[in-house]
């Protein structure tokens, strides 16, 4: 029953997501939007380090891709190593304050983010790495959001 | 301390294989069509978050419908009178030119002028991936839409239709990065490509040489080279010209005419070619 609950939970979480992605935003504000579907994925996977790991990231990932019409796999490398990153410190980051978390969260993005873009310079695309530090600066303002909601949605353990 | 060390590398292996897989999916995607049945039927499903995504922008013009007193209302619909007086005026004149042209066409044994149609659309998505300039449009092919359609916002081109279903397609905006059409210089023909910069407020001039006659200024419209793109549809304004010593071609910034990320009805265009076409069919 609990598993339904969090199953049901995480559905609508990425719902959502997915909406906020979608949404249409002009100007420059639509390369500074942050990416709350892999925002979401973080959170599950730092409250769920055990159940809710790097497969978990990937098939959202590949989702992502899919919905958003990204290359297939973009995301499924990019939701599985942050989520990799959160399962590897998950012994800590359970013990961090919410600031730290979100630092914490901000430079797993960031790495991500860069490592990202160094690929598609190599290819001569385009990056978009200019805007990477605002788009990081919004991430870590909404991610407090995001944590305290997923926190609230997951059903109580045992 | 053995528990921390198998735990990463079961993680390492995890992470190695959904690596692995993600870059076969990338391969695939970007070498066959295979996936496009997916794509396609995602589209479909994903259709109803793509509308409630759009509700704040509706509830944002209704209210600011609701809030126009009917004092400017009636002011806009006398503005909007005069104008369309003013165009159909203009109209009249085109008809005649487009007529004498026609005549010393004909005389000079060259191809007619098309006649185009369009179809109003309306954007009902755009991409969520800043670096991908697409947009979704509420007609398919239902409507009689077609891969490589135009599309046009009411100050110029704004890209084509790469993908059709049956009530909604997909299109290509002038402005990503993959994207380039052939334009002329209105001023004196001087012909060239303007590409796509994944920045919706920027396009650049590929190919055109130190020497050539351009100016800042200079408006670009498109020369229906490559059949895609009728002819004489404003593609953008030259914005920046720079010259870099060693360069063989000059860095020219275009800004493009249409308002590719603020127009939200658009038109679809038929050419009489499109017509001619369907009739061979």
């Amino acid at each position: 029953m609990e598993s339904d609950n969090r199953g049901v939970a995480i559905g609508l979480t990425l719902v959502l997501a997915v909406i906020l992605s979608l949404m249409p935003l002009s100007g420059d504000w639509i390369v500074w939007k942050p990416n709350f579907l892999l925002l979401v994925v973080m959170a599950w996977v730092i409250h769920w380090p055990n159940d809710l790991g790097i497969l978990f990231a990937a098939s959202v990932g590949l989702l992502a891709d899919i919905v958003l019409r990204m290359t297939l796999g973009h995301s499924v490398i990019a939701f599985a190593l942050c989520a990799g990153a959160i399962v590897l410190l998950s012994r800590w980051s359970q013990y961090l304050s919410m600031l730290q978390r979100t630092l914490l969260v901000a430079l797993i993005i960031s790495s991500v983010a860069v490592l990202e873009a160094s690929v598609f310079i190599f290819y001569d695309r385009p990056s978009g790495i200019e805007h990477l530090p605002l788009k990081i600066l919004l991430s870590m303002l909404v991610w407090p959001f995001i944590d305290r909601l997923v926190a609230r949605l997951q059903p109580k353990r045992g | 301390m053995r528990n921390v060390f198998s735990r990463s590398s079961s993680l390492l292996r995890k992470l190695l294989a959904v690596i692995l897989l993600a870059v076969t999916l990338m391969l695939v995607d970007n070498f066959t069509l295979w996936l496009k049945p997916v794509y396609s039927a995602a589209d479909s499903l994903a259709r109803p978050l793509y509308w409630i995504a759009n509700i704040p922008l509706r509830v944002q013009e209704w209210s600011a419908n609701i809030a126009t007193p009917r004092s400017e209302i009636e002011s806009d619909n006398l503005r909007l009178s005069k104008e369309s007086l003013i165009y159909h005026g203009q109209l009249q004149r085109m008809s005649d030119l487009a007529a004498e042209n026609l005549r010393l066409r004909r005389l000079l044994n060259a191809t007619e002028l098309l006649q185009d149609s369009v179809l109003v659309t309306e954007v009902i998505g755009v991409s969520a991936n800043p670096l991908r300039h697409t947009l979704t449009i509420d007609r398919g092919t239902d409507d009689g839409v077609f891969v490589g359609q135009p599309l046009l916002d009411a100050e110029g081109l704004m890209g084509q239709i790469i993908e059709v279903h049956k009530r909604h397609s997909t299109a290509l905006l002038i402005t990503d990065s993959s994207h380039a059409l052939p334009v002329q210089v209105l001023r004196n023909g001087l012909r060239s490509i303007a590409e796509g910069s994944a920045d919706y407020n920027r396009m650049n001039l590929k190919f055109v040489s130190p020497t050539a006659d351009i100016r800042e200024g200079d408006k670009l419209v498109s020369s229906g080279l490559g059949e895609l793109y009728p002819a004489g549809y404003p593609v953008g304004t030259v914005l920046s010209i720079a010259s870099e010593p060693g360069d063989n071609f000059l860095k020219i910034d275009i800004d493009p005419s249409a308002e590719i990320d603020r127009s939200r009805h658009l038109l679809l265009l038929y050419t009489s070619r499109d017509s001619a076409a369907d009739a061979a069919k």
